[in-house]
């Protein structure tokens, strides 16, 4: 045991996670901390931060390189956050797909990520990093890769600018994700629900059509779109024809976008589009989970 | 079906050694800590404000121990005073019990002188420490003793008892030397009043 110990025992900070403790929610780990949360595309950067009070704070959306980008604005990054932590969304180089008879053993969800051949089987590839999220009703299961080369740069490019990562993940998927809990809250199949989820996050876009607890199809693709949101509904719009009538429509953007909402509405009409969208829900989640 | 909210996939590249919190209940540790700081802080304020107070107590006490002391040593110095005086009182009482008054025992000396015979030289000496004791010198011009023996006489009708006489008789002059001791008739009369109360 070291002086260090004792003071981190001394300050409780022994009693919540560490920083970079990825089992805990962003939250436990900061405590009345500022931190930044970080949203990285192809070619735009949008950050926030997060308040002592645990509410977001001030942020940008800066379209250009990354890495040019991050140079330019570290300083204000660094002062936004204490101790430089910063939570990454990843919204490029990744692969969203429907996969079926993945390994359902007990903690696979979680044993993916540190030994995913396991889980994956002849499916797994070198040099990327997963994680998985099974349909408790079918064999069928939402498979999130990451180039692992890009978060190794990414995450060099966080520590260039003088910022500590403290989480990486995919924004579209951890959107997709809150979708999926928040429409299928009912335990068994003795109600199947039909939804068409259209997820949309800075640009990049998934859809997924489960009908009758059945995940059918999955559609993912990142810069869809910037400021126009016709590219995205371009996308959307064969799924007019593969789903059924009755199917409701559920969106869920970053934050709120009357705009694809009304695109929506208008290629999906006689369906029942609903809106999870709020405003700043992505770094809302970042935070919170 | 049901689709529960879980903490978020971490793709970051985990750092080794990366330690699980503590459990909760381990927080009484640091609280013990802080609140034996805390306690310690009030029990040393306790203690540094009775320690004051017990410090003034003392030198009060002290003080009030010095002023007692000297006002017992006024009593006593009062009370010796008192009792030297006392004593100088029942000394001077003592005295004027002893002392008698000599003009009588002068003048029955004086009045036993027949005409044939003078008194040459009377002297009556009183000892300051033994006030009772007189010693008589007379020189009397007589031939015969018989003046000395009614002289002496006189005396012993006074009370006084005399004591180691020296008598010499040379060329008509006779010379006497003697210690006169009062004999205290009344003390006695009181003793003996008092001791047949008493019985």
């Amino acid at each position: 045991m070291t002086v260090r110990d004792i003071l981190a025992v001394l300050t409780f900070a022994a009693f919540r996670p560490e920083p970079d403790d990825s089992s805990a929610s962003w939250r436990k780990r900061f405590p009345r901390h500022r931190s930044v949360l970080m949203n990285i595309g192809r070619s735009l950067l949008a950050w926030r931060g997060v308040q002592r009070n645990g509410r977001i704070g001030a942020g940008d959306l800066l379209r250009g390189e990354p890495k040019e980008v991050l140079a330019q604005i570290s300083l204000q990054l660094k002062d936004a956050s204490e101790d430089g932590w910063c939570a990454l969304s990843l919204n490029t180089r990744y692969v969203i797909s429907l996969e079926t008879n993945l390994s359902r053993r007990p903690g696979s969800e979680e044993v993916i990520k540190s030994n995913p051949r396991s889980v994956l089987g002849a499916r797994y590839e070198r040099g990327k990093r997963y994680a998985v999220t099974h349909s408790p009703e079918t064999n069928s299961s939402i498979l999130v890769a990451c180039d692992e080369d890009h978060i190794r740069k990414t995450e060099a490019l966080i520590k260039e600018a003088g910022l500590q990562t403290g989480r990486v993940c995919c924004g579209t998927y951890l959107l997709l994700r809150h979708a999926l809990s928040q429409t299928n809250t009912t335990k068994g199949g003795d109600k199947p629900a039909s939804f068409l989820y259209v997820v949309c996050c800075q640009g990049s876009v998934c859809a997924l059509v489960q009908d009758q607890d059945r995940w059918m199809e999955l559609r993912s693709r990142t810069d869809v779109y910037e400021d126009a949101v016709e590219p995205a509904l371009e996308l959307l719009a064969p799924f007019k024809q593969r789903v059924p009538p009755e199917i409701e429509v559920v969106l869920v953007c970053d934050t709120q976008f009357p705009e694809m909402t009304d695109g929506l509405a208008r290629i999906f009409s006689g369906h029942k589009i609903t809106d999870l969208s709020q405003p700043d829900l992505l770094w809302t989640l970042l935070v919170q989970n | 079906m049901q689709i529960l909210a879980r903490s978020i996939d971490d793709f970051k590249s985990d750092r080794k050694g990366i330690s699980p919190p503590l459990p909760i209940y381990l927080r009484i540790l640091p609280i013990l800590f802080y609140l034996t700081i805390l306690a310690s802080i009030l029990l040393n304020g306790v203690f540094f404000m009775n320690f004051t107070q017990a410090g003034k107590n003392k030198e009060l006490a002290v003080a009030r121990e010095k002023q007692l002391q000297t006002e017992l040593q006024t009593a006593r110095k009062q009370r010796t005073d008192l009792e030297n005086e006392a004593q100088k009182a029942s000394d001077i009482v003592s005295w004027l019990e002893a002392s008698r008054p000599l003009q009588p025992l002068v003048v029955e000396i004086a009045r036993s002188i027949q005409p044939d015979s003078s008194i040459v030289e009377l002297r009556l000496d009183r000892d300051a420490d033994n006030p009772a004791q007189i010693r008589l010198s007379l020189r009397l011009s007589s031939d015969t003793t018989r003046q000395l023996d009614l002289t002496l006489a006189k005396i012993a009708s006074m009370r006084f008892r005399t004591f180691s006489p020296q008598q010499t008789l040379e060329k008509g002059e006779i010379d006497y030397k003697a210690t006169l001791i009062w004999l205290d008739a009344a003390a006695r009369e009181q003793k003996d009043a008092a001791a047949t109360t008493g019985s």
